[in-house]
């Protein structure tokens, strides 16, 4: 048994109401307990001056898995600073791993938990490339971790949508594959169209053909996301929607709304999909829009993908649009693939500029979204890293939510046309402590159905970051002075004093095993593994993941 | 490490084939003798590397200096090696996820450069990665939507006996239909040293199937020409004196559903990422009006598996070290030939768990090799050589396939006994660790 108490802090626990009380918090053996001033712990902490949260949860950040390696390989430049190596860590429990938008996964896991995040989520899992996803997630020190598995592009899906098949065998197979890949999640790209750019479509709007399978993206979002309601999978369906980055996609966001009829659905980095076609430059804001319509619709969440000011890398399943976009890129190179007959992906590296109308109405749109939705539970707090920036830029964007006049004087350096007539000049809200805690820890784990994560009330899992309290609050989310994962101390005041291995979070859904027939079948057919090898058992998934603890997460309404 | 059962098994036994990047699982061991066999494919390569195993208890021991010794000797006088050398190389790098990940750590305790013995071909791709990026596709792709597939160089048939099948080039479908497909072999017979003979290449069985043409179409000047050439005609611009057949190819590929080049990063000649970012440029030009993709077929014996597995972690492939100024890579000057020949380095780990990988360069440095039992060094001087297990054989791994998308599972089919790599550099690096006085 070891237990540490928190003494003197305030706490931010939002989904537990409270509300920067000041009270101590005690931990026992990796979980929070009731308080109970007469024991004696092990350990004490003062922190005094400082709030405690739970540990930050990033639901939506693209680290591990096939697209990302090859970002990494895309862009050396990346990881060297100018002509010079990156210098060796002066932190002996540190490997050597670098990279700014593309960080080695060692430095991925380094630089989060630093910044106190206990949990990232990859939101873009190939089936064909679960195993090596799973692997670099591994490789992640000290955070728990999870990953939404693709489908909605894969040929048997579409052969089953176009064929009319019997939802329950849709839902079945969506069952086996969230299973055989140990996923926590479904996520949908660009429903049917990269699929469809297979067969050389270039565009696919939400009530258009698939040039093949003749299904539309509105028959896929809601057939899918009424397989996986039906399975009872907490986390709604991961939408990224069609027409990326395109001027005047607001349209199709609407009608992919419109397609879940009410159903469960998280619609991901929102703000590449929240553009107008108003205005000279046929470009516009359509947060407010947008807006309305989450707040009108309570079975919406979204993250936002907000973007930051520099050089990224663009890593998506997209193939269709990535091929589109590949002509803007910065450095003038890209990466795309077809997969496996599952999906794609495409890797466009992206520099962000001040100067240019088009991005810097981008960043204002992801603010404005941020600030005009009403319920901060359904908001969470992403730049979808990399693609709207690294998740190392958090710090700043906490501070442009919490922060007016900074966000004003932020505002006030970009294209004067955007400066001047932004709606953003006009938002006077600043996020409180407890808005940035639901958007960054509690709704994320209420949204992926995290019982004991998010939270810092008694049975909790003790993942506790405490942020020294100061008016800067980019200093404050940059440097928090403790960090502690299951109850032991792994960061502090920037340092990491702890390398574990991270947990797999994972779902199991019940399915008729009688589905497996027809995906054998499928398999021989058209693939290229054999079907008794696409499943990863729990011995495999624990090695692949250095010894992790499996994190298996109950579906809604499932036996305990 | 994995034993071996007591008793012969009854059956034949599936297996995934580590000995290629294809990485077939489709076929099946008989492991009911003692010299297991190969059932369901005829597949040389695979059947020619299967004979260096038996089913039974490997008696393969480590040695120092060719004298026999238990493992905590032979690590004994490596962890010396290493913490006497300056600038150690790790190369050979055949092995697994999990041996990469080990050798990482040992890498970055020593400030080792790590190169593949497949270094020079894996770099011809790399390279042209990093400057242009690349457009690829798998082996489902190609099988399901492939209507055209043009071979670069000599026949893959020749390193990758199961390529065409792999494809779906003329298999019955299950309405009995075949896909009709043009495959192209494009490449030259003298300067191959492979003829460019397409019943040679093994497609001759397929020009008699319905739908299936086969055609060889000779290089024009060399490969670089040849395919700068056919990139420019892709491309749409006016080419002089191009011969009618490239003429040809180029027509067949710009009215092609989906066309897939592959590439063999192992025959290309010096300077082969110029003919990489060719054959890249002829794909993006195919995919401005229709559908194409490359497909490298290279990044065998645990090239492409390491070279993923360092990237991940690190940031940077192979050809970097965690050197005193910080991480850098070198995709040039860290060539493990270079530096064993200017005398850059002091030291040698070379790494190979497959039999038919590259044995460990001539060298008179202290050389530590974990390899397959039948790769004990016959130079017996300051060499330490520890016999590991084989990913797919006698123990469980990881291997990437060579579309470096799919990470395929092999299985521990004929268990001899032999540790793995990641077993022998775990207690290589705690040995080092300890003794610097570093307790983990």
């Amino acid at each position: 048994m070891s237990s540490v108490r928190l003494r003197g802090g305030r706490i931010v626990d939002p989904a537990n109401g409270v509300d920067g009380v000041r009270r101590d918090l005690l931990v026992r053996d990796g979980h929070v307990v009731a308080h109970d001033p007469d024991e004696k712990a092990d350990q004490e902490f003062d922190v005094n001056g400082c709030i405690v949260m739970a540990g930050g949860i990033d639901m939506h950040t693209h680290i591990g898995g096939g697209k990302v390696n090859l970002a990494r390989l895309l862009l050396p430049e990346d990881h060297r600073l100018n002509a010079n190596p990156v210098a060796r860590p002066n932190n002996p429990l540190e490997l050597d791993s670098c990279g700014n938008c593309t960080p080695g996964t060692l430095a991925t896991g380094y630089r989060y938990v630093e910044m106190g995040y206990t949990s990232a989520f990859e939101p873009a899992m190939v089936p064909a490339n679960a195993r090596h996803a799973h692997m670099e997630m591994g490789d992640v020190p000290v955070l728990d971790h999870g990953a939404y598995v693709m489908l909605g592009n894969d040929e048997l899906f579409l052969q089953m949508m176009a064929r009319g098949e019997d939802p329950q065998r849709i839902r079945d197979y969506m069952g086996w594959t969230i299973n055989a890949h140990k996923a926590m999640g479904v996520k949908v790209v660009n429903p049917g169209g990269i699929s469809a750019f297979k067969f050389n479509q270039r565009k696919l709007d939400v009530d258009e053909n698939h040039v093949h399978w003749q299904v539309t993206p509105r028959q896929i979002v809601h057939t899918l996301a009424r397989a996986l309601s039906e399975l009872r999978v907490p986390h709604p369906l991961h939408i990224h929607g069609s027409n990326l980055g395109v001027a005047g996609n607001i349209e199709s966001t609407l009608a992919t709304i419109a397609a879940l009829e009410g159903l469960p659905g998280h619609l991901t980095h929102i703000q590449f999909h929240a553009y107008g076609s108003e205005g000279p430059k046929k470009f516009s804001s359509a947060a407010l829009q947008l807006a309305e319509a989450v707040n009108a619709n309570p079975n919406i969440s979204i993250d936002v993908g907000q973007i930051m000011f520099g050089q990224t890398v663009t890593a998506s399943g997209d193939t269709m649009r990535q091929h589109a976009n590949a002509d803007l890129g910065h450095p003038r190179k890209w990466i795309g693939a077809d997969i496996e007959c599952d999906a794609g992906c495409g890797v466009v590296p992206f520099r962000y500029r001040e100067q240019s109308y088009v991005n810097a109405l981008q960043w204002a749109i992801g603010l404005e979204i941020f600030l005009s939705v009403n319920d901060p539970w359904r908001v969470v707090l992403t730049t979808d890293h990399p693609n709207g920036g690294p998740f190392t830029s958090y710090p700043h964007l906490i501070r442009l939510l919490m922060d007016r006049s900074f966000r004003d004087e932020q505002l006030a350096r970009l294209h004067p046309d955007v400066a001047a007539h932004a709606a953003l000049r006009s938002i006077t809200r600043e996020l409180t402590l407890t808005e940035i805690a639901i958007m960054t820890r509690a709704g994320p784990a209420r949204l992926l159905g995290l019982k004991d994560r998010g939270h810092l009330g008694a049975g909790a899992a003790a993942d506790i970051t405490v942020y020294r309290e100061q008016g800067d609050r980019e200093a404050m989310f940059t440097t928090p002075e403790f960090v502690f994962k299951d109850g032991a101390l792994v960061a502090r005041a920037g340092r990491i004093v702890a390398v574990s291995a991270g947990g797999t979070h994972f779902v199991e859904p019940d399915y008729d095993r009688g589905i497996e027939k027809l995906l054998r079948k499928h398999m021989a057919s058209h693939g290229s593994v054999n079907f008794d090898n696409v499943a990863i058992g729990h011995d495999e998934l624990c090695s692949c993941c250095n010894g992790g603890r499996l994190l298996p997460v109950e579906c809604f309404g499932s036996a305990p | 490490m994995s034993q071996p059962p007591a008793t012969a098994p009854d059956r034949a036994l599936p297996w995934t084939c580590p000995f290629c990047p294809l990485h077939c699982d489709g076929f099946a061991i008989d492991a009911r003798a003692a010299s297991p066999t190969l059932v369901g494919s005829d597949c040389g390569r695979a059947k020619a590397a299967l004979g260096q195993f038996k089913r039974a208890v490997s008696p393969a021991q480590p040695q120092v200096d060719g004298v026999a010794c238990d493992l905590e000797r032979a690590i004994g006088i490596a962890v010396g090696y290493l913490a006497a050398s300056r600038q150690p190389l790790f190369g050979g790098l055949g092995t697994d996820v999990a041996g990469a990940r080990a050798l990482y750590r040992l890498a970055c305790d020593t400030g080792a450069i790590c190169d593949a013995a497949q270094g020079p071909a894996l770099m011809h791709g790399l390279r042209a990665m990093q400057d242009r990026g690349a457009f690829t596709t798998t082996l489902a792709e190609v099988r399901e939507r492939a209507d055209v597939i043009v071979c670069v160089g000599p026949s893959p048939a020749a390193q990758f006996p199961e390529f065409f099948r792999r494809c779906g080039v003329g298999e019955r479908r299950e309405d009995g239909s075949i896909l009709p497909r043009h495959v192209v072999l494009f490449g030259d017979a003298v300067d191959e040293g492979v003829a460019c003979d397409v019943a040679e290449a093994g497609l001759g069985g397929f020009g008699a199937l319905p739908g299936i043409g086969t055609e060889a179409v000779a290089l024009q000047g060399d490969l670089h020409d040849a395919v700068n050439l056919l990139a420019a005609l892709v491309g749409g611009r006016n080419v002089r004196d191009a011969s009618a057949a490239l003429v040809g190819l180029a027509r067949r590929l710009l009215e092609a559903r989906y066309a897939v080049i592959a590439w063999q990063p192992g025959t290309l000649p010096a300077q082969g990422a110029l003919v990489v970012e060719a054959i890249n440029r002829i794909v993006n030009s195919l995919n401005r009006s229709t559908r194409a993709a490359a497909l490298p077929l290279g990044g065998g014996d645990g090239a492409a598996t390491v070279n993923q597995v360092f990237t991940w972690l690190s940031g940077l492939p192979l050809r970097s070290r965690a050197g005193p100024a910080g991480l850098e890579h070198e995709p040039l000057c860290f060539e493990a030939d270079r530096l064993l020949q200017r005398g850059a380095v002091d030291c040698l780990l070379w790494v190979q768990s497959f039999p038919a990988g590259t044995a460990p360069p001539d060298t008179r440095l202290p050389c530590i090799v974990l390899g397959h039992p039948g790769m004990a060094p016959t130079q017996a001087r300051d060499a330490v050589f520890i016999p590991v297990g084989t990913p797919g054989v006698g123990c469980a791994g990881h291997l990437f396939r060579s579309d470096g998308v799919v990470l395929m599972p092999v299985h521990a089919v004929l268990p001899d006994g032999l540790p793995t790599v990641a077993e022998v550099l775990g207690r290589l690096t705690g040995a080092l660790r300890a003794s610097r006085g570093n307790v983990e």
